[in-house]
């Protein structure tokens, strides 16, 4: 049975908030995400009202996706790529897990307080953006903008998840860097990947304009939790129909909102068990 | 600065002063106006702690312990028992096995076997319970940049589930009084190690754990600790340090282990090590004119098994029944003694024996 003391959880996660609210390039980050939000929900709101391409709120939010598909994972993954590793190379880990606290509290405490960073992240910059944005284009589909907010802090966990998992089975601080940047660049990579597989299993730029794409292509955007994140924000706003470079693409069904959801859960729980087992394991 | 309270003779009024150690003061009573001299007493120069046996039950026990490190037997099937109320110095040349064996104690490394119990408390099943029972120092201690010492403690102080209020009183006791409010990523070496000193102290646990608590650091600190570990002693509290630096092991510890090479190769009180090692005191003798010439005749003297003489200090190491045949010999012979010494056996000398026997 594991025993388990929510109160030296909350005393880690506190412990944890402060000292990183503090970190230098955590406010860099959440400085230049909350900038970009405001001038983006700023330009694209004004704009919505005088030119009818612009399809108001909704998207203004396609847009934020990019900023914040880009950004919200970065301050994760320097949030959390060295929290094990580096405090065990550091030796201030050695001192923490002296007292009488268990390693499976550290570890929930930490992604709770670093979570509440990024949650603190994005409340501010979305908040602040979403008055932009209600003041120019208007309130309506504000459940949607309330989804997106929800989604981005649940993809902010999601990339802290992995960077946790990370930080506790890398040794040293260093090699934990590359696994960061792995992490980071994950997407780019699986779009490669999967693209590449696509012609190479006999399909052709053709077959995208005539909607001849085989079921796994859009079904793999569940090995990539930023793509993952990107399809629940178009189902938020009821979506199933993407038009883009001139293609139209119909979202699978499988892709449905409940199962984009599970798909997000995993992500979110398999690299904790893992970062779990890591970091019990792990001489300190 | 010591602070002393001393009583006026005439009308008995407490007073309180503070002066150096062997510093003489006038004072007046402020109620009698009776004029008086204070002298401070002289701080006593460390020396071979009184061996206690101790007995009772064991605050530290340590069954068995064996760990590698790729392929690389760290530490090989070590036990050892820290006795309530002691202070043991945990001995060994630099990558012995000392913290090896202390993280495998707290649980902080998977040992391959062994068992563990601090305070009665298996370190396994009653983690909690163990570790509550210690302070803990480690050999590189290191905090969170960005908070204040303060917070830092108040932090501890919360894990530990120990009262807040000691947390300002500590922070004076250790002398970082004037930095409570600033970044810990600002501090000095020293100011680090001295906050891992204060968090050490947090909550009052029995028994503390020091992983070279001295090291690199220079003397001033080095005399704030061992004052602070005879104080924990003197408090009635187990402490287990271990070090390099035999000097300072021989002059507060009881008992004393040493480890070489992963295996424990001496445990026993510092006398002891040094009976069971023969190693006896020595004589130094400071004779006029001797210039780093030995006596032939001392040389010859039956019972001396070692000598040697410094330009006019001549060193002789003998059975402690023949001493005073040394000094009537050299008296006999004409030399002129200006000076006689016996220097007690030091553990460093013990240590070096034991780690070189065992090569």
């Amino acid at each position: 049975m594991l025993k388990f003391n929510p109160k030296s959880v909350f005393t880690i996660a506190k412990k944890e908030f402060l000292d990183n609210i503090r970190n230098k390039w955590v406010i860099l980050l959440t400085f230049i995400f909350v900038v970009l939000v405001l001038v983006f929900s700023y330009v694209s709101g004004s704009q919505s009202n005088s030119d009818s391409t612009f399809g108001g709120m909704q998207d203004t939010v396609f847009g934020l996706v990019g900023i914040s598909s880009l950004l919200i994972p970065l301050i994760a993954i320097i949030l959390g790529f060295s929290t094990i590793s580096g405090e065990a190379e550091s030796g201030s880990l050695y001192v923490v897990l002296s007292y009488p606290v268990r390693r499976i509290e550290v570890l929930f405490g930490k992604l709770f307080g670093l979570g509440s960073v990024i949650v603190f992240s994005i409340v501010l910059g979305f908040g602040l953006g979403g008055i932009v944005i209600f003041s120019t284009v208007g309130a309506d589909n504000w459940q949607g903008y309330i989804a997106f907010i929800l989604l981005s802090i649940l993809i902010g966990f999601i990339y802290l998840s992995l960077a946790i998992c990370i930080s506790s089975f890398c040794k040293k601080r260093i090699t934990s860097i590359g696994g960061g940047i792995l992490i980071f660049f994950w997407g780019m990579i699986y779009g490669t990947v999967i693209l590449a597989a696509y012609f190479a299993t006999g399909y052709s730029m053709k077959d995208f304009t005539t909607g001849n794409i085989p079921g796994w292509f859009w079904n793999s955007v569940i090995v990539s939790p930023g793509d993952l994140h990107q399809t629940a924000v178009q189902r938020a706003f009821g979506i199933t129909q993407i038009e883009s470079a001139g293609f139209s693409f119909k979202i699978p069904e499988f892709l449905s909102m409940a199962n984009v959801m599970i798909f997000h859960f995993i992500w979110l729980i398999v690299p904790l068990i893992l970062a779990y087992f890591f970091f019990k394991r792990r001489d300190i | 600065m010591v602070t002393k309270k001393v009583e006026c003779p005439k009308c008995k009024t407490h007073i309180t002063i503070e002066g150096k150690p062997g510093e003489t003061t006038i004072l007046s009573c402020p109620n009698c106006n009776l004029k008086g001299k204070y002298t401070f007493p002289k701080e006593e120069k460390p020396s071979i702690v009184k061996i206690k046996e101790a007995d009772g039950e064991n605050a530290i026990e340590i069954k068995n312990l064996t760990k590698t490190f790729n392929g690389f037997k760290a530490v090989d099937d070590i036990s050892f028992n820290v006795k309530k109320g002691e202070i043991f110095g945990f001995l060994g040349p630099n990558g012995a096995g000392k913290t090896t064996t202390l993280k495998s104690l707290l649980g902080l490394i998977n040992a391959d076997s062994g068992e563990f119990k601090i305070n009665g408390y298996d370190i396994k099943t009653q983690e909690i319970e163990a570790k509550r029972s210690i302070g803990f120092l480690p050999e590189r201690v290191q905090f969170y940049e960005n908070l204040t010492p303060m917070q830092t403690l108040n932090f501890f102080c919360e894990l530990q589930g120990a009262d807040k209020s000691i947390i300002k009183p500590l922070l004076k006791d250790v002398g970082l009084e004037e930095a409570i409010n600033k970044k810990v990523g600002n501090f000095s070496k020293g100011m680090v190690q001295l906050l891992g000193v204060a968090q050490v102290l947090i909550g009052s646990p029995p028994i503390y754990i020091l992983d070279e608590p001295m090291g690199g650091l220079d003397a001033r600190w080095v005399k704030i600790i061992r004052e602070k570990i005879k104080s924990l002693k003197e408090g009635g509290s187990t402490v287990i340090f271990s070090s390099h630096i035999l000097t300072e092991v021989e002059a507060l510890c009881d008992r004393v282990a040493i480890i070489n090479k992963g295996k424990l190769i001496a445990e026993d009180t510092v006398s002891n090590i040094s009976k069971v090692l023969n190693i006896k005191p020595r004589l130094s003798i400071h004779v006029k004119d001797l210039d780093g010439k030995v006596p032939e005749v001392i040389k010859k003297l039956k019972g001396v098994e070692f000598v040697e003489a410094k330009k006019d200090i001549l060193f002789v190491t003998c059975e402690s029944a023949i001493r005073s045949k040394v000094i009537t010999t050299l008296e006999k012979e004409g030399f002129n003694i200006i000076d006689i010494r016996t220097i007690q056996p030091s553990l460093e000398e013990a240590f070096v024996k034991l780690v070189e026997e065992d090569r």
